[in-house]
């Protein structure tokens, strides 16, 4: 019977300490009954096989002793839907661009670029170690806040106070919302007309504080943000009058951002500013103003790219849903 | 549970009412049966003490008066939902 003092034992080590013994005694017995019923059966005593199927039955220890235990939850339920929705958040929303720009970094910057093919290995290594820990951080945050809004909602039940005039209204993704189409309207016809009147001559103006003098490339900015500006009303204004999304749109949508994206990228990585006019500022410190300004806008770069991809990806994911039928506006939506 | 409380209108221990359940055509492990035993016991519903019998410790269960007013309640509460589902099988049927 060693297999089964054993077997007791180790159901006992998961076991409350005020009812360990109670327990223990009551499953022994069971358990020694259960035995002696089954070699009255059989006319002998069981082999130690046979015992052994017999506690392989009755299931592993601490899942024994697990079911005299209060049932607790680090996360319950009802809230747990809630938490794997903000950790797809925080993962799409902060650890995905962080390591985009670990590997941007890594690609762009040419010091780190030279470090890393000298020693890719290491900084592979690094960049791996640095992730799980920036991941452990944060998804341990988003643990350790909804562990505590466990036991709040446990005592104060936050959950099942709402109220149904409160819930937002039917959502149509198929819809371009008149307010953002009436914004970007403005804003671009605003662009389309400010635009050729002061950005024209390649100096910026600022009143009597400076004056910014850009440099021979201009030209070549000026004029393809105009045509971008120009498209973007004509799309605006489409959206205004038919306002749902067909696959024709979303994909000039596509190309607009993605050419917008990367016409924003080489203005900063152009070194655009030529010079800066300041009143009583030396030349000395206007050329360090001007390298200073440009060291800076090359610098954006990296985070001009993470949105240009974002905004990219918000369109692409509109045009996989309009292929895939699943953005559709309603037959009754048409009608109006 | 309802089954558990009616089983134990006789005094019985953990083993000897288990394989009363399964003589009658309800299986039930111990894993489940003696914590249910433990939680109805804490809920006032059922009382134990442990008693030699055969040369053997054991532990014998008992209804207490809460415990057979509770097992009178879920009794018709079980014959209500019974004669409903029968009534709907009944119209199905027609």
């Amino acid at each position: 019977m060693d297999l089964v003092e054993r077997y007791l034992q180790a159901v006992e080590f998961w076991l409350p300490k005020q009812q360990k013994a109670d327990i223990i005694a009551e499953l022994s017995e069971d358990l020694h009954a259960q035995i002696e019923d089954q070699a009255a059966v059989l006319g002998r005593a069981l082999t130690e096989a046979e015992v052994e199927a017999i506690l392989k039955q009755r299931g592993r220890p601490v899942l024994v002793a697990n079911r005299f235990l209060p049932q607790e939850h680090l996360i319950g339920p009802v809230l747990f839907p809630i938490y794997i929705f903000v950790l797809k958040i925080v993962t799409a929303a902060y650890l995905v661009p962080w390591a985009l720009v670990w590997i941007g970094m890594m690609v762009y910057s040419p010091d780190k670029r030279a470090d890393f093919a000298a020693h890719w290995f290491a900084r592979v290594g690094e960049g791996w170690g640095a992730i799980w820990s920036t991941a452990f951080i944060a998804l341990g945050t988003v643990t350790l806040v909804f562990a505590v809004l466990e036991r709040v909602q446990a005592r104060k039940h936050f959950l099942e106070q709402w109220e149904p005039h409160k819930l937002p209204a039917v959502r149509n993704p198929a819809l371009i919302p008149r307010s953002s189409s009436l914004f970007e309207a403005g804003a671009t016809l605003f662009c389309l007309i400010w635009w050729p009147t002061h950005m024209y001559s390649g100096v910026v103006r600022l009143g009597p504080l400076a004056e910014i003098s850009l440099s021979p490339v201009w030209p070549y900015f000026f004029w393809s943000i105009l045509a971008l500006t120009a498209v973007s009303v004509m799309i605006s204004s489409a959206n205004l009058m038919r306002p749902y999304w067909t696959m024709q749109r979303a994909v000039l949508r596509l190309l607009i951002d993605c050419a917008g994206a990367t016409l924003f990228c080489l203005l900063l990585k152009a070194n655009i500013v030529a010079g800066i006019a300041i009143p009583n500022t030396s030349p000395e410190k206007a050329i360090e103003l001007t390298n200073a300004l440009n060291l800076w806008m090359e610098r954006g770069v990296l985070v001009a790219i993470a949105i240009g991809a974002i905004t990219a990806g918000t369109s692409l994911y509109r045009i996989v849903r309009l292929k895939t039928g699943k953005l559709r506006p309603t037959l009754a939506f048409l009608a109006h | 549970m309802l089954a558990v409380l009616a089983a134990l209108r006789d005094e019985q221990c953990g083993y000897t009412l288990r394989k009363t359940m399964v003589d009658q055509g309800l299986s039930i492990d111990e894993g489940t049966l003696y914590p249910l035993l433990r939680r109805l016991e804490s809920q006032g519903l059922l009382a134990s003490e442990w008693r030699e019998h055969d040369k053997r410790n054991k532990r014998f269960y008992h209804l207490t008066a809460d415990g057979t007013e509770i097992l009178e309640q879920l009794l018709a509460e079980w014959r209500d939902i019974d004669s409903s589902i029968n009534a709907i099988l009944q119209k199905q049927g027609e």
